[in-house]
């Protein structure tokens, strides 16, 4: 049987360019006795193997992938990358192979981002056996694609944990390895770090190497021009890598298929790759000398030195003007060519910037993911011979969804609404949306701040522009917010997904700080919904705001199973006003966004402990509902506010005006429940909450530490 | 072959053609993505190598096996007959992929000549000593992304001598950008 040397991933590309689909699934009939091959478990024998039975079973039955995991010989002895140093070109690419491997079953049981790392294993592997981790500092933008690096630097016994309470995060994080040189989760980052610190090195005067990896998807931002255009002026030696895989948005498809990515850099980036202008000028003086003849070969030689130097010399304007020298394009997944390029940019001083492109394919090595629109981006558990996600069923939908069918809805009505985001279709839901209006939603690319005005800009035009920006990401567009949408009152209507804590994603996602920055502009309307009811009227409000910005929020996860309006069209809500879901005494629960139900439950754990708590549902932080306060505030000895949010936000507006209401001036007892002054750590929603002290019982045993009961609450904390 | 149906601009009322269902192939079709071409690889590589030695080999007219001033009719003559002979549908099986071949130059070359805008540039081409007929055409995006990926070791190979080029330069010059400046002071110079 013959050993190709080449990894599974090469072969089967080849293969389903080689061989029509017939053949390929005869093909896959090896894969699965991989344990019976010699040495090489994901060699392919190039020679068709007839199916025996003469009917090929469809891919999904067949698997195509190893049900168990692959012994992996070379990697076992690796722990750090300095175990990498010997081993020979060969070598290095069974160590590939066995990344490979580790990577898709690892996540195939933590879940995690499977598509991106999988593209990437070539290069890591290239990287950390060129370069010397952590002298060298090696970036890693966003750091989703860090499981690979994280397997070779230490972590592999780790990565069982990889997502869970206390355990690996799914991002690079400095205070988790050395050879996290720098934290990630938001994009764009690394060449301005990483000029950061090659400028630092400078300036202590060290030697070592700094090389920053970033995607294409990436560039589409901002800030990589920045700090591309200060690194061309600076002139200090760093390396910038390029990981082109032609996917720019999450995910780079709409609901019946892949897509091109969004933007002219990408269609510039393509062009890059092509080369068209080196071949045409080859052929030409190919002609010439078959024309002319015998001896003006030389001539002809040098006609092609030119056309070559002439060509190469030009390799990318774009960059080369920004003063980083281009090297590129580079087949990412070829161990020897990204070792050859690295080891002699390594190796000659004096460069400058420089980068270099080099092109993969997200997912490769792991069939289903190669096939799969998204690429396998994000997945949950899975199992790895049939690429099948274990997705629990839930009854309810996720507030994502309900708030793309809401916007659908109103833009049923109202042909004004478009909807804008930020590359993030399938987070925000909005590829629902761009389904039904294909030319009323906007995916800009990776760049928020430009969304924000590019909205400002529509709202000028008397469109209803939607922002469906994450909490988080909303972060980077603050000032747009403040200067470009909220100072000129223009009704942008932003709908800010994963308010609040978000799991296994951790604090680099948490949406902590949206009420505080968004309720404290002077003409926000700022709203929470408690459920997804009032998710859809939420939505039918913001349509309805006409004369200034509006933003509501809402959290990561499902709906409670309430009604929902009927025709997914909410009903606009009056603004400024709340409403009361549960009469009690004494004690006053106010509640804003999901923090409501947290409420409603601890006024349970108290009612078996013989106290009827008042619940109380904000709905906006701003305008507040004064009459709501007033009346909580006199008719209760007790009012605790609940959020989910940073300090500032909610309860610091209600404190604010009850103390210029006079209200606090008498008996009453004001409390805030907020998150806690620290980052929360990634883990299950459950545990991020009991950390944070925001669960139900935490409320309940705040009511009776205030009441004076401390036995109840020390009860109902245990 | 390939399925997909290209128009082709055989004058169909001059004569009568076995109709055949199977589309010609002759421009490559730009909409089909890298992984679901369904036409095998090796009839392509077969084409390009052919083609370039055909390029190499012989001018368009003799192709058409006419002289050089020939006219518009001698032209329709010749494509018709050379047509009729290398049609893939009335070939031999043995023969089908390098009459395809033959078909196919036989049909630029008639489309070259039998336009007298054409036909004037490219008597000027090859009197100037390039042979630009066949040089440029390429047969599909397919095979573009092979060679191109071929292509590319090349490319940054000559990239990064030209780095090590500029290196030694800007180690030599007196460069006023920060990063020069940290270097000097680093090797203290």
């Amino acid at each position: 049987m013959a050993l190709c040397p080449f990894a599974f991933s090469g072969n089967l590309s080849k293969g389903l360019v080689a061989a029509d689909a017939q053949k390929h699934t005869n093909l896959s009939s090896q894969w699965i006795h991989g344990a019976d091959l010699p040495f090489h478990p994901f060699c392919k024998n190039n020679q068709v193997r007839k199916n025996t039975t003469g009917i090929c079973a469809t891919l999904s039955e067949r698997g195509e992938y190893f049900s168990q995991k692959p012994p992996t010989p070379l990697l076992d002895t690796i722990n750090y990358p300095i175990h990498m140093k010997n081993l020979s070109t060969k070598e290095l690419q069974q160590l590939a192979d066995e990344l490979r491997s580790d990577v898709i079953f690892n996540v195939s049981k933590t879940g995690g981002h499977l598509g991106s790392s999988l593209g990437v294993i070539e290069l890591t592997v290239a990287l950390h056996y060129v370069f010397n981790a952590p002298q060298d500092r090696i970036l890693w933008d966003v750091g989703h694609q860090a499981y690979p690096h994280k397997i070779l630097t230490g972590r592999r016994d780790k990565m069982p944990s990889l997502r869970q309470t206390g355990g690996l995060s799914g991002f690079t994080k400095r205070s988790e390895s050395d050879y996290d040189c720098f934290g990630a989760g938001h994009s764009s980052t690394t060449i301005s770090a990483g000029l950061g610190m090659a400028v630092g090195r400078d300036l202590k005067g060290r030697k070592n190497n700094v090389v920053a990896v970033i995607g294409d998807g990436a560039m589409t931002a901002g800030q990589a021009y920045e700090a591309m255009n200060n690194a061309g002026y600076l002139d200090s030696d760093m390396i910038v890598i390029l990981n082109d895989n032609k996917q720019v948005s999450l995910p780079t498809a709409n609901l019946d298929g892949p897509t091109a990515p969004v933007g002219a850099l990408s269609s510039a980036l393509s062009r890059l790759q092509s080369n068209r202008p080196l071949r045409e000028l080859r052929e030409v003086a190919k002609g010439v000398t078959k024309q002319i003849g015998g001896p003006m070969h030389e001539i002809a030689a040098k006609v092609d030195e030119y056309a070559r130097g002439m060509i190469s010399g030009s390799g990318s304007t774009l960059f080369e003007e920004l003063g980083l020298y281009y090297i590129g394009p580079v087949d990412g997944h070829n161990i020897d060519d990204l070792t050859a390029i690295l080891r002699e940019v390594k190796s000659t001083k004096t460069t400058g910037p420089v980068l270099i492109h080099v092109v993969t394919e997200k997912g490769r090595g792991y069939p289903y993911a190669e096939k799969a629109a998204d690429k396998y981006h994000g997945v949950t558990k899975f199992d790895p011979a049939t690429g099948k996600q274990f997705k629990s069923s839930a009854p309810t939908q996720s507030y994502t969804t309900y708030f793309a069918e809401a916007l659908i809805a109103e833009a049923e009505a109202d042909k004004d609404i478009v909807a804008i985001h930020a590359a993030m279709g399938g987070g925000t839901g909005l590829n629902l949306f761009q389904r039904r209006f294909p030319t009323r939603c906007f995916d800009v690319g990776i760049a928020e701040q430009h969304a924000v005005t590019f909205a400002a800009g529509l709202a000028c035009e008397e469109i209803k522009p939607f922002c469906a920006i994450y909490s988080s990401f909303l972060q980077r567009a603050y000032d747009q917010v403040v200067h470009d949408v909220d100072l000129q009152k223009l009704p942008v209507r932003f709908a800010m997904d994963r308010a609040g804590l978000v799991g296994a994603d951790g604090p680099t996602h948490c949406g902590a700080f949206d009420v505080t920055f968004m309720a404290c502009l002077p003409n926000m309307v700022v709203m929470a919904p408690s459920d997804e009811a009032e998710l859809f009227h939420m939505v039918a409000t913001a349509a309805a705001i006409d004369d200034r910005p509006s933003c509501f929020r809402y959290p990561r996860g499902n709906g409670l199973g309430v009604e929902l309006p009927p025709g997914n069209k909410g009903k606009p809500l009056e603004i400024g006003k709340g409403r009361i879901l549960i009469e009690g005494e004494r004690v006053a629960l106010l509640g804003y966004g999901s923090a409501v139900q947290s409420c409603i439950a601890a006024a349970a754990l108290v009612e078996t402990r013989g106290l009827q708590l008042t619940v109380a549902d904000a709905r906006f932080c701003k305008p507040l509902d004064h009459a709501l306060i007033r009346s909580l505030a006199k008719s209760h000895e007790v009012l605790i506010t609940v959020e989910e949010g940073s300090i500032g936000g909610f309860g610091s507006h209600v404190a604010q005006f009850m103390a210029l209401d006079g209200l606090l001036d008498g008996s009453l007892k004001w409390r805030p429940l907020v998150l806690p002054d620290r980052y929360i750590d990634h883990g299950a929603p459950v545990d991020q909450q009991m950390e944070a002290g925001l669960t139900p019982a935490h409320i309940a045993a705040t009511v009776f530490n205030i009441l004076g009961k401390a036995r109840e609450a020390l009860e109902i904390m245990s | 072959m390939s399925s997909t149906h290209i128009a082709h601009p055989l004058p169909t009322n001059r004569f009568s053609f076995p109709r055949s269902t199977r589309p010609l192939h002759q421009h490559p079709p730009h909409s089909i993505s890298f992984r679901s071409r369904p036409a095998p690889l090796h009839i392509r590589s077969a084409l390009n190598g052919t083609l370039s030695e055909t390029a190499a080999a012989m001018s368009l007219y003799d192709l058409l096996g006419i002289s050089e001033t020939g006219s518009l009719l001698e032209i329709k003559q010749a494509y018709k007959q050379l047509a009729r002979k290398y049609h893939p549908d009335v070939s031999p099986p043995v023969l089908v992929e390098e009459h395809t071949q033959r078909f196919i130059q036989v049909q630029e070359a008639y489309e070259t000549l039998s336009d007298p805008r054409r036909r004037a540039l490219y008597d000027h081409h090859v009197a100037s000593g390039l042979h630009l007929a066949f040089a440029a055409r390429r047969n599909g995006r397919f095979d573009e992304e092979m060679e191109d990926r071929g292509e590319w070791k090349d490319r940054w190979q000559s990239q990064l001598s030209e780095l090590k080029r500029r290196s030694v330069q800007k180690e030599n010059a007196d460069g006023m950008s920060w990063g020069a400046r940290m270097r000097r002071e680093r090797n203290g110079v």
